[in-house]
């Protein structure tokens, strides 16, 4: 349904229109509006994760909202994971990633995203697709029973998005809206 | 003194981001402010092309490009811990780039600047590292990075005696062509000497070695351990871009070296980061 709504929303937004090919540059104005579609993918993507690391959700309810966050993104996005303490990067599709987290062998997880968040410029590919990135930065701490805060870390992450102009009918007209998905993400621990 | 600029305008309220934040966590987000978090914004900030938060001045608003903000920005996109660095040669490329007839500006779309990637491969089942090196190319309307050159040390190894011109040993005689060449089998019995029977100017093409590898699947990719670039589109100058993950302000992607160089100089420099036959 809330989809359903901000396709209707952005339709509007960005009007009628056949002429895709005068969509070649973005102005900054539809660059903005285009900036807040994907900084809601990126804003459900982290609700999802603090839902999916906290220890008090189900695990059936956590393998629903995995689902929906994998649905935010392309097909083989991965996710690329390296820590202060070792410098190759290990990389996870993204549901093994987000398995993981649910697996976290910790009494209690917090996961809070600072309001800190930077958009790049969209950059046309080949294929017509605009390709963008998101920084955002996350406090992880998880904790033990008896020894309290166990470990904590600082992590930016850097997310790909992938915004592609598509057409669809409504009533009969030809509607045309900016798809967002997200992409793979680079997950880099920050310095303490 | 160099960091009162930021601390000034870091107590400017927040709203800037009026997309509204992902997050609502209060801790201390003065550091991430502060730092270059992406190359697009060290762009931005080297042309003057956004706030200190972030937020974009476009074509119109008199902020953009100004040359009193950019001069500013500019001496916080230094390393400054690096000992490569003078003050007085960061205060001279600041005064060419920002040069008020012509003054420079860079072009994420433009040639003259290539990325450094340093990666472990497995080469015939033993971890080793190879550079690559890749610059930005237009393909239809888009674009996109590719790989303008390799380093492999290993592949660096055969081609030792290249250009080689003392060597009284290994040559094909001038009069081979009247035996149809039949010497050739000579040369080619010592494979490691192989490379004394070039021309002289032959330069080996590693990128084509690399292909050849993966495609015989000798080398197969493990992971990417660094990134950083090489920019030369400010003229008479090159500089180096790196990763500075640290808890301070001056983080982030920062200039790690700078050189005035020439046009020979440049020339030379360049052949590091594309391949030239």
């Amino acid at each position: 349904m809330r989809k359903i709504l901000s396709l209707i929303i952005l339709a509007s937004l960005f009007a009628v229109s056949n002429r895709v090919a005068a969509q070649d540059n973005l102005s900054p104005q539809r660059k903005q509006a285009i900036d807040s579609l994907a900084l809601e993918k990126v804003r459900d993507l982290s609700k999802y994760i603090s839902i999916i690391g906290d220890k008090k959700t189900p695990w059936s309810d956590a393998q629903r909202v995995i689902e929906r966050a994998v649905e935010l993104f392309m097909e083989n996005s991965e996710i690329g994971v390296s820590s202060l303490s070792r410098q190759d990067v290990n990389y996870y599709k993204v549901r093994e990633y987000f398995d993981r987290l649910m697996q976290l062998n910790y009494d209690r997880v917090t996961i809070d995203w600072y309001k800190i968040q930077y958009v790049s410029d969209l950059v046309r590919q080949p294929d017509g697709t605009y390709v963008g990135v998101i920084t955002i930065y996350q406090r992880f701490q998880a904790y033990d029973k008896e020894k309290g805060l166990v470990y904590e870390d600082t992590t930016k992450k850097d997310i790909t998005v992938y915004v592609k102009r598509k057409e669809t009918q409504i009533g009969g007209r030809l509607i045309g809206f900016w798809d967002v998905m997200l992409g793979d993400i680079r997950v880099k621990e920050t310095s303490k | 003194m160099r960091y009162i600029f930021w601390i000034v305008m870091l107590w400017f309220p927040l709203s800037a981001f009026s997309q509204g934040s992902i997050g609502s966590f209060t801790g201390d987000e003065s550091v991430f402010y502060a730092q270059t978090k992406q190359v697009n914004q060290f762009f931005m900030r080297f042309n003057g092309e956004e706030d200190v938060q972030g937020k974009r001045y476009y074509p119109g608003n008199p902020a953009y490009r100004d040359l009193k903000a950019r001069k500013k920005y500019l001496n916080m996109l230094f390393d400054n811990s690096s000992p490569v660095i003078s003050s007085d040669l960061k205060f001279v490329f600041i005064d060419d780039a920002l040069n008020k007839k012509n003054p420079a500006f860079l072009d994420f779309y433009s040639q003259g600047w290539y990325a450094e990637v340093a990666a472990s491969f497995f080469y015939k089942k033993e971890k080793v590292n190879i550079i690559l090196y890749l610059k930005i190319e237009k393909q239809l309307k888009g674009y996109k990075w590719v790989i303008s050159n390799v380093y492999f040390d290993r592949f660096q190894s055969w081609f030792t005696h290249l250009n080689d011109t003392v060597n009284l040993k290994y040559f094909i005689h001038p009069m081979s062509h009247e035996l149809d060449f039949m010497n050739l089998h000579k040369a080619f019995r010592e494979p490691e000497n192989l490379d004394f029977y070039f021309e002289k100017e032959y330069q080996p093409d590693m990128t084509a070695l690399f292909v050849m590898e993966m495609k015989n699947k000798n080398l197969s990719f493990i992971a990417v351990n660094n990134v950083k670039f090489h920019v030369f589109q400010v003229p008479n100058w090159y500089f180096e871009l790196s990763w500075f993950n640290r808890n301070n302000v001056n983080s982030g992607w920062l200039i790690s070296n700078v050189l005035r160089v020439n046009e020979v100089e440049k020339k030379n420099l360049l052949r590091n980061y594309t391949h030239v036959n």
